[in-house]
């Protein structure tokens, strides 16, 4: 599929709505059957996909909307961890889960979420993966020697996922990992348990890294710069980065090193509930621009939209695209006259 | 008839209950009361925290009408501590004469409003008032307000305390500079600041163990005094002249501090506050029959004190009201004579009640609930809570508490010191207020509710008691992050 210059998508979550929290928790008092959640996670799923699609995004996502959090997701579907079902009793709550012995080889069944998002959208798609580094980081490890071992072998089962992604259909896997802000001391290991983690794996590969969002507020404060130049073996081509909220400090970094890879450049701030106009996004995309060439450019919010209200974060979206198309004139991409959903 | 015992005093609780119960079934042999009103009685003996508060000895409060349209309950909530010996028949017979709301509306009470929530009673403008005013109150009583807190100070301005606040916060900068992360302006606030006493020993307190260290954190130190109005801000000048540079004045909402300082969202290592959410607007609620009820107030003055006070002050019967309205414009210029003016307002204040009644939630046009907080995520709440739980929503400070957070650095933390309720059961054995403190109003706050609240927003609560001050009720609330 052909993306514009400049194409805009997700980070990867959408507004998770109220009422689906509620349905969520209830689930947990067993107040609600797998099935019942599992019609209104498909709902709730086509809605997110067709905001999306109405706030003009180029690539979308399946929002997110069946993860209660960016950890429990995999951790539940991983074999060989063991979870303390009892330990939350909010839906958004982590699972207290802890490793005991080898974790083996196993499918984790990814594929049918990403089946359903390819089903219901003919536009390009992206689906979201967290990254070992943040997995074994709320994982209580009792077998292994080290947080690198860990991460070391539940990369390689999620390679083995990774690639039932991409003989499903998926062309662009975006790998998470947040904790490395708070953990910057790891990342010589982190970047090649990264490595392992794609390794074979045919599609387009983007990593994103913030400073955390867990309860829409950030987890560290820091600066990009302890990315460099490590980050630059990774086996990716693209590295989404947050700075809406923090501002373009770090974007200097991108003159200083040449990074082989495409940027995501967060240009929404989802820790605020301010609407962007489309010239802010215009403005934030210009300053990028001092340092990336368009061509290498994705446009895209800071992180998820997770915590924000529905209505704010389709406000967001299409400022979003409202931005991008204004430099996509300015580039002479776009006529004027075009109509364009955004 | 069923009695509820809210109280764990021993010493009045055995002598009221048997002569509660006495009283009663004698009012029923005499006959004054039915069969019928005596089965649907429920006898709530409490004890209230303040001596001075808005209750009558005795009062009854006929509940909302239940949806099945059989006779709702009868309340009576007898006050143990304002029940002279002897006197309770003569109030309970003076309290359930049928229809005395009735009879003593127009009659013997001057209403200062109609009935609404108690957080948008008249009573919240007496009280903002007061701080206005706070040195026209002093100098009528010849005292401090610290000097009419119960300790005879506040816990606020402990020495120690300060000084171990200081400590606490020198190690948390240490450590983000053991790991490369403190910022180059290092941001505190402390809402609610008065004359700054404490930011000042604070400060003297964190200069020196800064020195003591051989550390540099002091001068990159940015110290924001928040309070209500910029004419506090500039009464609390000199205590911090020493510092001044450091520090920045800001005239700011204590229920939304975000609004004022939204350029440092997620920038604040430490916010602190001292006996500021007791005072901020309240109201109570009942959890009954898996059913939230909200307590509605109507503030009235017995026509016999206000026939008093008007005597005493030189204001004719019919005028009081009107010049109560005055009073909360102007303060003791209310009156041509100051004086009269300060006698006027103090004694209002004192004789100021409330009548009660409930309504169910659901009968009102929106649930009043503060940000932060469903009906959904209150029937959570107190699915566990005991039945019948009558409890303060402290809407004022989980506002001020919600709105604060988004101020915080991710290594930043909110302290407050104050007087809580940390666990719902302690309302089934105690009445926390609305007392009357001064001309203030005072009540505890709901720390379970802060708690829950807390941890939606990402931040787990830790409450620990004063440990200062030997019978002091202050806890101090500690955030910590939520993973």
């Amino acid at each position: 599929m052909t993306l514009p210059i400049l194409p805009t998508t997700m980070v990867g979550s959408y507004s998770m709505p109220s009422w689906l929290e509620r349905l969520k928790t209830d689930y947990f008092a067993r107040r609600i059957s797998r099935h019942d959640l599992d019609e209104i996670h498909d709902c709730a799923v086509r809605s997110a996909i067709k905001d999306q699609e109405m706030a003009g995004l180029d690539i979308v996502t399946d929002g997110e909307l069946r993860r209660d959090n960016m950890i429990d997701y995999f951790v539940e579907r991983l074999p060989g961890i063991h979870i303390d079902r009892s330990s939350k009793k909010f839906y958004y709550d982590f699972y207290d889960s802890e490793v005991l012995g080898k974790i083996p080889m196993a499918a984790l069944g990814l594929a049918d979420d990403f089946k359903f998002l390819l089903a219901n959208t003919d536009r390009a798609t992206k689906f979201c993966v967290t990254g070992p580094h943040s997995l074994c980081k709320r994982v209580r490890n009792k077998y292994y020697p080290s947080d690198e071992a860990l991460a070391t072998d539940i990369a390689r089962v999620m390679n083995m996922e990774l690639k039932e992604l991409v003989k499903a259909g998926a062309q662009l896997i975006q790998i998470d990992e947040p904790y490395y802000s708070g953990f910057p001391e790891d990342l010589a290991w982190g970047v090649k348990v990264l490595n392992t983690l794609v390794e074979g794996v045919n599609a387009k590969v983007a990593l994103h890294i913030c400073y955390g969002n867990r309860y829409g507020k950030p987890s560290w404060e820091g600066s990009y710069r302890y990315l460099f130049p490590r980050i630059l073996e990774a086996k990716i081509q693209q590295l989404s980065l947050e700075f809406a909220r923090r501002g373009g400090e770090d974007l200097d970094l991108f003159g200083e090193f040449s990074a082989p890879f495409e940027l995501g450049a967060g240009v929404i701030d989802v820790k605020d509930q301010a609407v962007e106009t489309a010239d802010i996004v215009a403005e934030r995309i210009r300053k990028v621009m001092k340092f990336v060439p368009a061509e290498k450019i994705v446009v895209l919010p800071d992180c998820g939209l997770y915590h924000l209200p529905r209505d704010i974060a389709f406000a967001k979206l299409r400022a979003m695209v409202q931005g991008t198309n204004i430099i996509r004139r300015e580039l002479g991409h776009l006529d004027s006259k075009t109509k364009t959903a955004g | 008839m069923i009695l509820h015992l809210n109280h764990t005093r021993r010493d009045s609780a055995a002598a009221s209950t048997s002569e509660i119960v006495s009283t009663f079934l004698t009012l029923l042999e005499e006959g004054h009361l039915s069969t019928a009103e005596f089965a649907r009685l429920q006898i709530y003996l409490d004890w209230l925290q303040y001596k001075q508060n808005f209750r009558e000895p005795i009062t009854v409060m006929q509940a909302a009408t239940n949806q099945s349209g059989e006779p709702s309950r009868v309340e009576v909530r007898i006050d143990s501590r304002q029940v002279a010996p002897g006197c309770l028949r003569q109030l309970v017979q003076k309290a359930m004469k049928p229809s005395a709301a009735e009879s003593a509306s127009e009659q013997s009470r001057l209403y200062l409003e109609d009935f609404r929530s108690l957080r948008s009673s008249i009573v919240w403008e007496f009280n903002q008032l007061y701080w206005q005013r706070l040195k026209d109150w002093e100098h009528t009583t010849g005292k401090s307000y610290e000097r009419a807190l119960p300790g005879g100070a506040s816990d606020g301005h402990h020495p120690q305390a300060i000084s171990d606040s200081a400590r606490e916060f020198w190690k948390l900068l240490k450590d983000l500079e053991t790991r490369n992360q403190l910022p180059t302006e290092i941001f505190i606030l402390e809402i609610g600041v008065g004359l700054a006493m404490r930011a000042s020993m604070w400060l003297d307190q964190f200069a020196a163990i800064d020195q003591e260290n051989g550390t540099s954190f002091y001068p990159r130190l940015r110290f924001l005094l928040g309070d209500y109005s910029l004419s506090t801000l500039e009464r609390s000048r000199p205590a911090v002249k020493k510092h001044i540079d450091l520090c920045s004045f800001i005239a700011l909402d204590a229920l939304d501090p975000t609004k004022a300082l939204s350029f440092l969202r997620h920038k604040i290592l430490h916010v602190h506050s001292s006996n500021m959410y007791d005072n901020l607007p309240d109201e109570e609620v009942v959890w009954r029959d898996n059913r939230l009820y909200w307590v509605q107030v109507r503030a009235y003055v017995s026509a016999e004190d206000a026939a008093r006070i008007g005597m005493m002050c030189g204001v004719q019967l019919e005028d009081v009201l009107r010049i109560i309205h005055r009073l909360l414009e102007v303060g003791a210029n209310a009156l041509p004579d100051r004086e009269k003016g300060m006698a006027f307002w103090m004694e209002i204040w004192k004789a100021i009640r409330f009548e009660e009644r409930l309504v169910d939630a659901m009968e009102l046009p929106e649930i009043p609930l503060p940000a932060g907080l469903s009906y959904v995520q209150m029937e959570d709440i107190l699915k566990d809570a005991p039945g019948d739980l009558r409890f303060h929503l402290s809407s004022g400070a989980l506002e001020s508490f919600r709105n604060t957070l988004p101020l915080l650095h991710p290594r930043g933390y909110l302290h407050v010191q104050d007087i809580f309720v940390t666990d719902l059961n302690e309302y089934s054995m105690g009445f926390y207020g609305p007392g009357k403190l001064d001309g203030s109003i005072v009540n505890w706050v709901n720390g379970a509710l802060l708690r829950e609240v807390a941890h939606r927003a990402g931040y787990d609560l830790h409450f620990t008691p004063f440990p200062y001050r030997e019978g002091s009720k202050t806890s101090i609330l500690r955030t910590s992050q939520r993973e």
